[in-house]
């Protein structure tokens, strides 16, 4: 190895292979949007009840004029970023618990995973019931919705942590929570994240299973929406709301975690950068 | 900065599927601050489950451990394992590798740093400080393991067959290394290792195990001059007579194939 690679540090790897204009890095994204909407334009030819793209821009162009959209879009944020953030720090203590204390992972792990395995539109309307239909409860019939999957995960992911790691943490004095924090979570982290994205998927699950079935409120405007599209069986503006939580969701994804998931496999050598090995 | 570690009458013994199945047998060594001892012996002999009973990682199932005149109860900073597979973190840099034990030993950061610096320099991974384990090849790797080792300054050191996964030129770079490094440190050094050659170029001792279960069945000094490297014709004589010993044992009914009786197989 030479000298200059030795130079070379991660984030400069990572740079380099990023270093493809934006256009150019986003095209593939951007024509699959273009082949998405022409297929969908194709179907509103043959299906009536179905609104086409420009009939949903042009009510999607009405909601950001009257404010709709970034209040909608607003709304949504706030919410799911509350109820994911006490989802994530609650499901991740709790598997990093369930990961390290046998009894109670031999005990618990069934039913997570039965309760992970069942449709949440099932227990959603029970549970919002129960707790009432205010924006409080449905934030937190979503927090408790999206917890299983993550602390599964996380508790998949610690059983996976390689015992030889764990053998050299204690051989250099790591112990008890200071091995939890400084070798077992980060040698986690990786699986910890897919049981993240997948528990954020089931809490916008949560959300609207509860905004259709119970009348429960979030405040993000989508049970509305709803309401109407259903009482008078136009589409459009439910089709611009889809929109624009499909907006959302892309932009969680690409922003969130597929750079998080990036940065954790460069900084652990799971992408070849093409330095010598 | 040494300690003398001693064992007595030391058996261990792993549940099997149908009765314990013992890994070592009547163990009874006595190891003096400062020495180099090589442990050599066939695959599956037992020389690990030794290294992890003086680490701390398992206890005896009878006689006692003894580091320093105090029993081993557990894993402990004066004694420090090196692995075969390197086992740095893969999501730290090499120089947080090096600092993790000193942190865990409450060493201030300003003093920790310059530790970690001496260490990085001694062998000679100054420029890659700031790179990730990935991005080494196999023999920064485990240099980079022998300075988080050295860097704690332990009384005893534990090495498992470390450099055994390198290419011959890396191992033989890295053994005339170990061998500075631990005239320096003056620190008590068990070896594990299955290459007779290296066992004997490195320690001032080699101990010989049979296998199943692990009995001691020679103890041989090694008095050459250091620093000794594997191909010296003298390290070589003396391996033979090692050879010897594990061939009249004859391990697992193999005995090692010599072609005009020079040849010479690890195993």
């Amino acid at each position: 190895m030479s000298r200059s690679d030795v130079e070379l540090t991660t984030e400069q790897s990572v740079q380099a292979r990023s270093r493809a204009p934006w256009w150019k890095a986003s095209a593939p994204i951007l024509i699959t949007g273009v082949v998405l909407l022409i297929v969908w334009a194709g179907l509103a030819l043959f299906v009536d009840t179905l609104p086409g793209p420009g009939e949903t821009a042009s009510e999607l162009g009405r909601m950001a004029a009257d404010g709709q959209l970034w209040s909608i879009f607003g709304r949504i944020t706030v919410f799911m970023t509350v109820c994911f953030v006490i989802a994530a720090v609650g499901g991740v203590a709790l598997g990093l618990l369930l990961g390290s204390r046998k009894r109670l992972d031999r005990g618990l792990s069934p039913y997570l995973a039965a309760l992970q395995g069942m449709p949440t539109s099932m227990w959603i309307p029970v549970a919002a019931v129960v707790l009432g239909t205010s924006p409080w409860s449905l934030a937190a019939v979503v927090s408790i919705g999206a917890m299983p999957a993550i602390m599964l995960g996380t508790r998949s992911a610690v059983a996976n942590v390689p015992p030889l790691l764990i053998r050299a943490g204690r051989t250099f004095g790591a112990d008890g929570g200071n091995l939890l924090r400084n070798v077992v979570l980060p040698a986690a982290l990786p699986g910890i994240m897919t049981g993240l994205e997948l528990g954020w998927s089931i809490a916008f699950r949560c959300l609207v299973a509860g905004e259709i079935f119970s009348g429960a409120l979030s405040g993000t405007g989508i049970g509305e929406v709803i309401q109407r599209s259903r009482d008078t069986g136009e589409l459009t503006e439910m089709m611009a709301t889809i929109m624009i939580v499909l907006a959302f969701t892309l932009i969680v994804d690409r922003l969130v975690f597929a750079r998080v998931q990036l940065r954790l496999r460069v900084s652990r050598g799971l992408i070849d950068t093409g330095l010598p090995h | 900065m040494s300690a003398s570690v001693s064992l007595t009458d030391v058996a261990q013994a792993f549940p099997g599927r149908e009765r314990a199945r013992l890994a070592l047998e009547g163990i009874s060594l006595d190891i003096e601050p400062g020495q180099f001892v090589c442990v050599v012996g066939p695959s599956g002999c037992g020389k690990s489950t030794l290294l992890d009973l003086v680490a701390g990682h398992t206890r005896p199932a009878r006689g006692s451990v003894e580091v320093d005149g105090t029993t081993v109860k557990g894993p402990g900073l004066d004694r420090v394992m090196v692995f075969q597979d390197h086992a740095l973190f893969p999501w730290m840099s090499v120089a947080d590798n090096v600092g993790f034990g000193l942190k865990n030993a409450g060493i201030p950061a300003a003093e920790r740093e310059a530790t970690v610096a001496t260490w990085l320099s001694k062998v000679g991974l100054t420029d890659a400080a700031a790179l990730h384990p990935h991005q080494l090849s196999g023999g920064m790797r485990q240099r980079a393991a022998l300075a988080r080792a050295f860097a704690m300054k332990p009384q005893v050191l534990l090495m498992d067959e470390p450099f055994s996964a390198l290419d011959a030129p890396s191992r033989d770079r890295l053994h005339v290394e170990l061998q500075q490094l631990w005239a320096d440190t003056e620190t008590t050094i068990i070896f594990v290792t299955h290459n007779v050659r290296e066992a004997v170029a490195l320690g001032d001792r080699v101990i010989v195990l049979s296998s199943g279960p692990g009995r001691i069945i020679g103890d041989v000094p090694v008095t050459l001059t250091r620093p000794r490297v594997v191909e010296s014709e003298r390290v070589v004589s003396v391996a033979h007579q090692v050879r010897r010993l594990l061939d009249e044992a004859d391990q697992l009914g193999i005995t090692t194939p010599r072609e005009g009786g020079d040849s010479y197989v690890a195993i």
